[in-house]
């Protein structure tokens, strides 16, 4: 008798943790993803802020650009161009970075940034690739022909900052290119 | 029961011995009858799955509705399941199940349930087989009212794991990129695309994330001030830290099984590689270098292979090595663009993305270049990686306009945009868990 009674107990148990198992497992998780989601600072994206910054944001944007336009328009050198894919520097590039070197010689202490940018075609991080590569193919011309290694800058965009947005073979070959960028403007063409 | 529980208590000393023994024996048998119970109703393995027709009963109660409405669209989604309309149910929620008004409807199992309390919900779940008019399950589900999603999908991943015996995916988070005026920042959102919020970090461009093992980091890499850095985010502190900065371009890769170290590609040094780094204690050592582009390193799930992009033949392709850098070998041969590499969690399958047609699309190959198949056919497609239990694949496409986050099953089957029209994502990583 005392080993049925055993016996029912001993099930006793294992349904008996069974069942709090189950009741308690499930909510756990549930406050972790909850204290998690909680904890994110400056969490927001709810569609109607988002939507609504979006209108005056682009009024700002117009200002910003114009702004960038006037100061290469002191020293405006042209972006040069690359074919799809390619990183190496095409005849119709050369005088414009002959141009470049020359203006190196004028402005002896001056330095440059290099971007290098992608059409919109293509993954990210291989356009990101891509768009250093173009930075450096244009730094090693310069280098080549005789600006110092350490006026030159690089960086690449990828195809973050496109010029043009359509989807045009036209537009395409706009943002495949090499732009420069002068670093402290002002005292190079001071001296 | 009250009884047992007195005359064992006066038992004593030498029947205490005897009790433990009679419950590691009713223990055991306890366990075979249980895995014999574990029975698999729906084979996912097995290459043409037979889907179970189930019925999902609206929940009695509060949000019943919706919580039904969410286990639907769960099991739906994974193929395995047929979730039969409810306008054909012949029993009501109210009444007691009964095989006999299933098996008229054709219903293999039956979920019902009922929703207690208004802030603070209870929702109880009861799982059915009809054919052996038996419960296979009754449990409880606890949280605050505005957790139903969370709540429904709990009892989503405890049918899945009853009827085809693996972990269900229904709580998992995804981690993706998206643009707020022009700014690309981090966000996160469950699989279903609810829940969506913005990680705070800095900086105007972040790449796609990279989750760590546990599901508690994040890593990545983002433009600030002009440098490229890889982070770690960290969501137990939800703080950040800069793990690796250098002169050039610098884009981490996936985690080590090892949790501590990571792939990278970097062009320091001027020359351009992919590098293994520790985090711990920022050992740093370069695997491969060359005069070519080598971006985009995916360590195996194993962590002996790395599988990663160069345009060392001319077109960007997409090679396999192991970990240290020998055994190069080509993977794709097909086209002219392949990027974007990832692993299933198995490691016998590869997910990328390749350039047909001038349109860029998903495709998976064999670790060993067999069995390449395209998986999409519409728009352009990045971005792919695959989910936790390896059965679905999330990736970005632009099919529809606006570039948004997509999830189909691993075969292509049933694509559909998670992420809303208004937001433009990119690069979205599946959580772990």
């Amino acid at each position: 008798m005392k080993r049925f009674f055993g016996l029912v107990l001993a099930f006793g148990f294992i349904f008996a943790g069974c069942a709090e198992k189950q009741v308690v497992k499930p909510e756990q998780p549930a406050t972790q993803e909850t204290t998690q989601k909680a904890a994110a600072p400056e969490a927001k994206a709810e569609p109607a802020p988002v939507a609504a910054k979006e209108e005056p944001k682009r009024v700002e944007t117009v200002p910003v650009t114009e702004v960038v336009e006037t100061k290469p328009g002191v020293v405006a050198i042209e972006n040069i161009h690359f074919d799809f894919d390619k990183y190496n520097i095409r005849d119709d590039a050369k005088p414009v970075l002959r141009g470049v070197s020359d203006w190196f010689v004028k402005n002896k202490s001056a330095k440059m940034l290099l971007e290098g940018h992608c059409d919109e075609r293509g993954t990210n991080e291989y356009n990101l690739a891509l768009g250093e590569r173009r930075a450096k193919s244009t730094r090693d011309y310069l280098v080549s022909s005789g600006v110092g290694k350490d006026r030159l800058e690089m960086i690449s965009f990828g195809e973050e900052r496109p010029l043009c947005k359509e989807q045009t073979e036209e537009c395409w070959q706009k943002n495949r290119r090499a732009q420069f960028v002068i670093k402290n403007a002002a005292e190079g063409s001071r001296k | 029961m009250k009884s047992a529980e007195v005359r064992s208590q006066e038992s004593g000393v030498r029947n205490k011995k005897q009790l433990f023994f009679i419950f590691c024996i009713l223990y055991s048998v306890f366990c075979i009858l249980h895995s014999a119970d574990a029975k698999v109703y729906v084979d996912i393995t097995s290459p043409e799955v037979k889907k179970l027709p189930i019925a999902i009963q609206e929940f009695n109660g509060k949000e019943g509705k919706n919580i039904a409405d969410i286990i639907k669209e769960d099991l739906e989604f994974t193929g395995f399941f047929l979730c039969l309309d409810r306008a054909m149910y012949i029993e009501s929620s109210l009444q007691a199940f009964n095989s006999k008004n299933w098996t008229v409807v054709g219903a293999e199992a039956v979920v019902k349930g009922n929703v207690n309390g208004e802030q603070n919900l209870i929702v109880t779940a009861s799982f059915y087989d009809v054919f052996e008019n038996r419960e296979l399950f009754k449990k409880e589900y606890k949280g605050e009212k505005g957790s139903v999603r969370q709540l429904a999908h709990s009892i989503s991943n405890d049918i899945y794991k009853h009827i085809t015996g693996e972990n269900g995916i229904f709580r998992t988070r995804i981690a993706f990129v998206a643009e707020d005026e022009d700014k690309k920042g981090l966000y996160i959102m469950g699989w279903d695309g609810t829940g969506i919020k913005r990680l705070g970090i800095k900086g105007d461009f972040v790449l796609t994330p990279h989750w760590s093992k546990d599901g508690t980091k994040l890593l990545y890499s983002s433009e600030r001030g002009g440098k490229w850095g890889i982070y770690l985010l960290d969501f137990t502190k939800m703080t950040e830290r800069n793990i690796f900065e250098a002169k050039g371009l610098n884009m981490t890769g996936n985690f080590f099984p090892d949790g501590d170290e990571i792939m990278l590609s970097s062009s320091k040094d001027e020359t351009y590689g992919l590098y293994s780094l520790r985090i711990s204690d920022s050992r740093l050592i370069r695997i491969i270098s060359t005069r070519w582009i080598e971006v985009s390193p995916s360590v195996s799930p194993d962590g002996k292979l790395v599988v990663f992009v160069s345009d060392r033949g001319g077109t960007p392709q997409i090679y396999i090595m192991n970990k240290n850098g020998y055994d190069v070998r080509r993977l794709t041969f097909e086209g002219s663009y392949n990027t974007s590499p990832a692993w299933s969690p198995t490691g016998e399958n590869i997910v990328f993305v390749g350039r047909s047609s001038g349109k860029h699309h998903i495709f998976t190959i064999n670790p060993d270049g067999a069995g390449l198949k395209q998986l999409t056919d519409r728009g352009n497609n990045e971005d792919p990686s695959f989910s936790p239990d390896g059965r679905f694949i999330i990736f970005s496409s632009d099919r529809e306009g606006v570039n948004g986050i997509y999830i189909m099953r691993a075969n292509g089957e049933s694509q559909k945009r998670i992420t809303p029209a208004w937001l433009r994502a990119f690069g979205p990583r599946w959580s772990p868990n």
